[in-house]
Protein backbone atom coordinates (compact mmCIF):
# COMPACT_ATOMS: atom_id res chain seq x y z
CA UNK A 1 0.00 0.00 0.00
CA UNK A 2 3.22 2.42 1.24
CA UNK A 3 4.44 1.68 -2.64
CA UNK A 4 1.54 2.58 -4.47
CA UNK A 5 0.99 5.76 -2.43
CA UNK A 6 5.38 6.71 -2.63
CA UNK A 7 4.58 5.84 -6.62
CA UNK A 8 1.50 7.93 -6.73
CA UNK A 9 3.52 11.09 -5.64
CA UNK A 10 6.15 10.21 -7.56
CA UNK A 11 4.14 10.11 -10.91
CA UNK A 12 2.25 13.42 -9.71
CA UNK A 13 5.40 15.06 -9.03
CA UNK A 14 6.65 13.99 -12.64
CA UNK A 15 3.84 15.34 -14.18
CA UNK A 16 3.56 18.61 -12.39
CA UNK A 17 7.12 19.68 -13.54
CA UNK A 18 6.60 18.61 -16.31
CA UNK A 19 3.52 21.10 -16.55
CA UNK A 20 5.93 24.45 -15.07
CA UNK A 21 6.62 27.05 -17.66
CA UNK A 22 10.79 27.39 -17.75
CA UNK A 23 12.14 31.05 -17.12
CA UNK A 24 14.07 31.62 -19.64
CA UNK A 25 16.62 35.08 -19.75
CA UNK A 26 16.45 36.88 -23.14
CA UNK A 27 19.07 36.61 -25.40
CA UNK A 28 18.86 40.23 -25.96
CA UNK A 29 21.54 40.58 -28.73
CA UNK A 30 19.97 38.67 -30.88
CA UNK A 31 16.56 37.97 -29.39
CA UNK A 32 14.14 35.64 -31.93
CA UNK A 33 11.01 36.14 -30.21
CA UNK A 34 7.60 36.80 -31.78
CA UNK A 35 6.40 40.12 -32.07
CA UNK A 36 4.18 41.74 -29.59
CA UNK A 37 1.13 43.85 -29.95
CA UNK A 38 2.26 46.39 -27.14
CA UNK A 39 5.51 48.25 -27.68
CA UNK A 40 8.74 46.18 -26.02
CA UNK A 41 12.63 46.74 -25.68
CA UNK A 42 13.17 46.05 -29.89
CA UNK A 43 11.19 48.67 -30.45
CA UNK A 44 12.50 51.19 -28.42
CA UNK A 45 16.06 50.02 -29.26
CA UNK A 46 15.30 50.25 -32.92
CA UNK A 47 13.40 53.86 -32.72
CA UNK A 48 16.23 55.02 -30.59
CA UNK A 49 18.86 53.66 -32.95
CA UNK A 50 17.00 55.45 -35.95
CA UNK A 51 16.87 58.90 -34.29
CA UNK A 52 20.38 58.68 -32.70
CA UNK A 53 21.63 58.01 -36.56
CA UNK A 54 19.26 60.48 -38.08
CA UNK A 55 19.86 63.12 -35.50
CA UNK A 56 24.07 63.13 -35.39
CA UNK A 57 23.79 62.49 -39.51
CA UNK A 58 21.77 65.70 -39.84
CA UNK A 59 24.99 67.86 -38.64
CA UNK A 60 22.27 69.76 -35.60
CA UNK A 61 24.52 68.90 -33.18
CA UNK A 62 28.00 70.07 -34.62
CA UNK A 63 28.39 73.83 -33.00
CA UNK A 64 29.92 76.06 -35.29
CA UNK A 65 33.58 77.48 -33.29
CA UNK A 66 33.77 73.53 -32.42
CA UNK A 67 32.75 73.87 -29.04
CA UNK A 68 29.87 71.23 -27.70
CA UNK A 69 26.58 72.10 -26.91
CA UNK A 70 24.46 72.01 -23.70
CA UNK A 71 21.67 69.72 -24.09
CA UNK A 72 18.44 69.65 -22.02
CA UNK A 73 16.10 66.68 -21.82
CA UNK A 74 12.34 68.54 -21.88
CA UNK A 75 9.50 66.90 -21.65
CA UNK A 76 8.61 63.41 -23.62
CA UNK A 77 4.95 63.02 -23.69
CA UNK A 78 3.67 59.46 -23.56
CA UNK A 79 0.01 59.74 -25.59
CA UNK A 80 -0.33 55.83 -25.83
CA UNK A 81 -2.87 53.59 -23.93
CA UNK A 82 0.62 51.76 -22.13
CA UNK A 83 2.26 52.74 -19.03
CA UNK A 84 5.58 53.67 -20.62
CA UNK A 85 8.44 55.29 -18.64
CA UNK A 86 9.81 57.79 -21.54
CA UNK A 87 13.55 57.15 -20.46
CA UNK A 88 13.25 53.75 -21.95
CA UNK A 89 14.06 55.78 -25.24
CA UNK A 90 15.66 59.25 -24.08
CA UNK A 91 18.35 57.44 -21.74
CA UNK A 92 19.44 55.30 -24.87
CA UNK A 93 19.44 58.80 -26.68
CA UNK A 94 20.93 61.22 -24.25
CA UNK A 95 23.64 58.24 -23.78
CA UNK A 96 24.57 58.28 -27.95
CA UNK A 97 24.63 62.18 -27.59
CA UNK A 98 26.71 62.38 -25.10
CA UNK A 99 29.31 59.27 -26.74
CA UNK A 100 29.48 61.22 -29.95
CA UNK A 101 31.40 63.84 -28.12
CA UNK A 102 30.10 66.74 -29.82
CA UNK A 103 27.20 68.14 -26.86
CA UNK A 104 26.70 67.72 -23.05
CA UNK A 105 23.34 66.85 -21.60
CA UNK A 106 22.45 68.71 -18.68
CA UNK A 107 20.93 67.67 -15.26
CA UNK A 108 20.59 71.25 -13.86
CA UNK A 109 17.11 71.51 -15.76
CA UNK A 110 14.55 69.55 -17.89
CA UNK A 111 13.21 66.01 -17.13
CA UNK A 112 16.43 64.64 -16.96
CA UNK A 113 17.22 67.22 -14.27
CA UNK A 114 18.91 66.05 -10.52
CA UNK A 115 17.11 67.24 -7.51
CA UNK A 116 20.57 67.10 -5.70
CA UNK A 117 21.88 70.02 -7.55
CA UNK A 118 19.43 72.00 -6.28
CA UNK A 119 19.62 70.77 -2.47
CA UNK A 120 23.27 70.72 -2.33
CA UNK A 121 22.85 74.80 -3.34
CA UNK A 122 20.66 75.34 -0.45
CA UNK A 123 23.66 74.06 2.21
CA UNK A 124 25.10 77.88 1.38
CA UNK A 125 24.05 78.58 4.98
CA UNK A 126 24.75 75.42 6.57
CA UNK A 127 27.20 75.37 9.07
CA UNK A 128 27.83 71.77 9.15
CA UNK A 129 29.26 72.39 5.26
CA UNK A 130 32.46 73.77 4.32
CA UNK A 131 31.51 77.01 2.51
CA UNK A 132 34.37 76.52 0.04
CA UNK A 133 33.44 72.64 -1.25
CA UNK A 134 29.44 74.17 -2.08
CA UNK A 135 28.80 75.23 -5.39
CA UNK A 136 28.62 79.15 -5.79
CA UNK A 137 25.71 80.74 -6.97
CA UNK A 138 25.74 81.31 -10.98
CA UNK A 139 27.95 78.42 -11.58
CA UNK A 140 25.18 76.24 -13.34
CA UNK A 141 25.14 76.30 -17.67
CA UNK A 142 22.34 76.77 -18.95
CA UNK A 143 20.78 74.83 -21.97
CA UNK A 144 21.58 75.60 -25.61
CA UNK A 145 18.88 73.29 -26.99
CA UNK A 146 16.37 71.21 -25.87
CA UNK A 147 14.95 67.94 -27.37
CA UNK A 148 11.33 67.43 -26.77
CA UNK A 149 8.94 65.17 -28.46
CA UNK A 150 6.08 62.04 -28.04
CA UNK A 151 5.24 58.51 -28.53
CA UNK A 152 1.47 58.40 -29.46
CA UNK A 153 -0.76 55.41 -30.69
CA UNK A 154 -3.18 54.94 -33.12
CA UNK A 155 -5.30 51.52 -32.98
CA UNK A 156 -7.14 50.64 -36.47
CA UNK A 157 -9.71 47.73 -36.82
CA UNK A 158 -7.85 46.30 -40.20
CA UNK A 159 -10.60 43.42 -40.67
CA UNK A 160 -13.09 41.55 -38.58
CA UNK A 161 -10.07 39.63 -36.12
CA UNK A 162 -6.97 41.49 -36.86
CA UNK A 163 -6.20 44.96 -35.39
CA UNK A 164 -3.53 47.25 -36.87
CA UNK A 165 -1.51 49.51 -33.72
CA UNK A 166 0.58 52.41 -35.32
CA UNK A 167 2.87 53.74 -32.58
CA UNK A 168 4.70 56.84 -33.49
CA UNK A 169 8.15 58.31 -31.95
CA UNK A 170 8.64 62.07 -32.78
CA UNK A 171 11.51 63.58 -31.57
CA UNK A 172 12.92 67.61 -32.10
CA UNK A 173 15.88 69.53 -31.31
CA UNK A 174 15.25 73.51 -30.84
CA UNK A 175 17.85 76.11 -30.27
CA UNK A 176 16.46 77.82 -26.87
CA UNK A 177 17.71 81.14 -27.67
CA UNK A 178 15.66 81.89 -31.45
CA UNK A 179 13.60 79.16 -30.93
CA UNK A 180 14.22 77.50 -34.44
CA UNK A 181 14.24 73.95 -34.14
CA UNK A 182 17.48 72.67 -36.08
CA UNK A 183 16.22 68.65 -36.20
CA UNK A 184 13.39 66.88 -36.47
CA UNK A 185 12.25 63.02 -37.28
CA UNK A 186 9.80 60.72 -36.82
CA UNK A 187 9.85 56.73 -36.84
CA UNK A 188 7.10 54.78 -37.50
CA UNK A 189 6.49 50.73 -35.54
CA UNK A 190 3.59 49.19 -37.01
CA UNK A 191 2.17 46.07 -35.67
CA UNK A 192 -1.19 43.55 -37.25
CA UNK A 193 -2.05 41.35 -35.01
CA UNK A 194 -4.80 39.56 -33.15
CA UNK A 195 -8.09 42.20 -32.11
CA UNK A 196 -8.14 39.70 -28.97
CA UNK A 197 -4.36 40.96 -28.13
CA UNK A 198 -5.95 44.34 -27.35
CA UNK A 199 -2.82 46.55 -26.75
CA UNK A 200 -4.84 49.19 -24.18
CA UNK B 1 -2.66 23.56 -85.66
CA UNK B 2 -0.63 22.05 -82.83
CA UNK B 3 2.14 23.89 -84.73
CA UNK B 4 0.45 27.62 -84.85
CA UNK B 5 0.18 27.02 -80.87
CA UNK B 6 3.47 26.67 -80.60
CA UNK B 7 4.80 29.76 -82.96
CA UNK B 8 2.08 31.27 -81.04
CA UNK B 9 3.91 30.39 -77.13
CA UNK B 10 7.08 30.82 -78.97
CA UNK B 11 6.35 34.12 -80.11
CA UNK B 12 4.76 35.19 -76.41
CA UNK B 13 7.90 34.00 -74.73
CA UNK B 14 10.32 35.81 -77.31
CA UNK B 15 8.42 38.61 -77.23
CA UNK B 16 8.30 39.26 -73.50
CA UNK B 17 11.60 37.93 -72.84
CA UNK B 18 13.02 40.82 -75.23
CA UNK B 19 11.28 43.32 -74.10
CA UNK B 20 13.26 46.28 -71.85
CA UNK B 21 12.85 49.50 -71.22
CA UNK B 22 16.01 51.76 -71.81
CA UNK B 23 15.95 53.34 -68.17
CA UNK B 24 17.66 50.99 -65.49
CA UNK B 25 16.39 53.50 -62.34
CA UNK B 26 13.07 53.00 -63.42
CA UNK B 27 10.74 49.91 -62.23
CA UNK B 28 8.23 49.17 -64.12
CA UNK B 29 6.08 46.21 -61.77
CA UNK B 30 4.02 43.86 -63.19
CA UNK B 31 0.62 45.35 -64.42
CA UNK B 32 2.03 48.49 -64.91
CA UNK B 33 4.77 48.19 -67.49
CA UNK B 34 4.49 46.11 -70.74
CA UNK B 35 5.16 42.31 -70.57
CA UNK B 36 8.52 40.64 -69.21
CA UNK B 37 9.34 37.31 -69.39
CA UNK B 38 9.03 37.49 -65.55
CA UNK B 39 5.69 38.85 -65.91
CA UNK B 40 4.06 37.37 -68.83
CA UNK B 41 1.36 35.28 -67.71
CA UNK B 42 2.96 31.90 -70.07
CA UNK B 43 6.45 32.73 -68.48
CA UNK B 44 5.79 34.18 -65.41
CA UNK B 45 5.89 30.88 -63.16
CA UNK B 46 8.54 29.09 -65.39
CA UNK B 47 10.67 32.19 -64.03
CA UNK B 48 9.36 32.33 -60.87
CA UNK B 49 9.94 28.67 -60.70
CA UNK B 50 13.43 28.80 -61.13
CA UNK B 51 14.48 31.72 -59.63
CA UNK B 52 12.98 29.91 -56.59
CA UNK B 53 15.19 26.65 -57.78
CA UNK B 54 18.50 28.31 -57.44
CA UNK B 55 17.39 30.28 -54.89
CA UNK B 56 18.03 33.89 -55.89
CA UNK B 57 18.14 36.48 -53.06
CA UNK B 58 19.44 39.43 -51.74
CA UNK B 59 22.91 40.56 -53.49
CA UNK B 60 25.35 43.18 -52.11
CA UNK B 61 26.82 44.99 -55.31
CA UNK B 62 28.66 47.41 -53.26
CA UNK B 63 29.23 49.37 -49.71
CA UNK B 64 30.30 52.98 -49.79
CA UNK B 65 31.79 54.98 -46.73
CA UNK B 66 32.31 59.05 -46.24
CA UNK B 67 32.73 60.84 -43.81
CA UNK B 68 29.71 63.48 -43.43
CA UNK B 69 29.90 67.46 -42.53
CA UNK B 70 29.52 66.44 -38.79
CA UNK B 71 32.74 64.38 -39.04
CA UNK B 72 30.63 60.64 -38.72
CA UNK B 73 31.06 58.03 -40.73
CA UNK B 74 27.91 57.40 -43.01
CA UNK B 75 27.87 54.15 -44.58
CA UNK B 76 25.62 53.24 -47.85
CA UNK B 77 25.19 49.43 -48.73
CA UNK B 78 23.92 49.22 -52.04
CA UNK B 79 22.11 45.90 -53.34
CA UNK B 80 19.75 44.30 -55.16
CA UNK B 81 16.79 41.71 -54.68
CA UNK B 82 17.15 38.87 -57.17
CA UNK B 83 14.48 37.15 -56.16
CA UNK B 84 10.62 37.90 -57.54
CA UNK B 85 9.57 38.15 -53.76
CA UNK B 86 9.84 40.58 -51.42
CA UNK B 87 12.60 40.01 -49.16
CA UNK B 88 12.40 40.96 -45.35
CA UNK B 89 15.05 40.48 -43.62
CA UNK B 90 17.00 42.29 -40.61
CA UNK B 91 20.45 43.42 -40.69
CA UNK B 92 23.02 45.24 -38.23
CA UNK B 93 26.15 47.06 -38.36
CA UNK B 94 28.59 47.48 -35.94
CA UNK B 95 31.20 49.52 -36.11
CA UNK B 96 35.47 49.67 -35.76
CA UNK B 97 37.73 52.27 -34.81
CA UNK B 98 41.37 52.75 -36.32
CA UNK B 99 42.87 49.36 -34.11
CA UNK B 100 40.00 47.25 -35.74
CA UNK B 101 38.02 47.40 -32.56
CA UNK B 102 34.35 47.19 -31.73
CA UNK B 103 33.23 50.23 -30.57
CA UNK B 104 30.30 49.74 -28.14
CA UNK B 105 27.08 52.02 -28.80
CA UNK B 106 23.54 51.39 -28.20
CA UNK B 107 22.68 52.17 -32.66
CA UNK B 108 24.28 48.45 -32.79
CA UNK B 109 21.00 46.92 -32.72
CA UNK B 110 18.97 44.80 -35.66
CA UNK B 111 16.87 46.85 -37.72
CA UNK B 112 14.47 45.58 -40.25
CA UNK B 113 14.84 46.01 -43.89
CA UNK B 114 12.30 45.06 -47.07
CA UNK B 115 13.62 44.69 -50.51
CA UNK B 116 10.63 44.23 -53.25
CA UNK B 117 11.41 41.78 -56.03
CA UNK B 118 13.78 42.09 -58.57
CA UNK B 119 14.51 45.83 -56.94
CA UNK B 120 17.82 47.75 -55.84
CA UNK B 121 17.76 48.99 -52.18
CA UNK B 122 20.28 50.99 -50.12
CA UNK B 123 20.67 50.52 -46.44
CA UNK B 124 21.74 53.72 -44.73
CA UNK B 125 24.02 53.56 -41.71
CA UNK B 126 25.34 56.83 -39.60
CA UNK B 127 28.00 55.79 -37.01
CA UNK B 128 27.42 57.24 -33.49
CA UNK B 129 31.04 58.21 -33.18
CA UNK B 130 33.94 60.60 -34.85
CA UNK B 131 36.46 57.26 -34.09
CA UNK B 132 34.55 55.20 -36.52
CA UNK B 133 36.87 54.01 -39.14
CA UNK B 134 35.07 50.99 -40.73
CA UNK B 135 32.45 48.78 -40.21
CA UNK B 136 31.10 45.20 -40.43
CA UNK B 137 27.08 44.39 -41.15
CA UNK B 138 25.48 41.12 -40.72
CA UNK B 139 21.56 39.90 -41.51
CA UNK B 140 19.11 37.49 -40.54
CA UNK B 141 15.98 36.59 -41.60
CA UNK B 142 13.00 38.72 -40.33
CA UNK B 143 11.34 36.35 -38.15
Amino acid sequence: MKAKILYFIAAVCFLATGCAQETKMIDTMNDEGKAVMDLDYRDFDMAASKMVQSMLGSGALKKPEGDRYVVATGRILNDTTQRIDTDQLMVKIETEILNSGQAVMTSAIGSGSDALLHETRELRDSEEFDPGTVAKRQTLIAPELTISGKIFQRNIRYDRNTQQVEYYFQLKLSDVKSGLRFWQDETLIGKRGSSKSVSW
Amino acid sequence: MKKLEFVLIGLIVFASGCYKHNEPRVILREDVGSDTAGSNIVTEPIQHAFSALIGEGIEVTNAVTRRNDAGFLELYVNGRNASYNTKRFRYKVEWLDADGLMIETKTSVWLPMSAMGKSPFTIKAVAPRPQAVNFRMDTRTWE
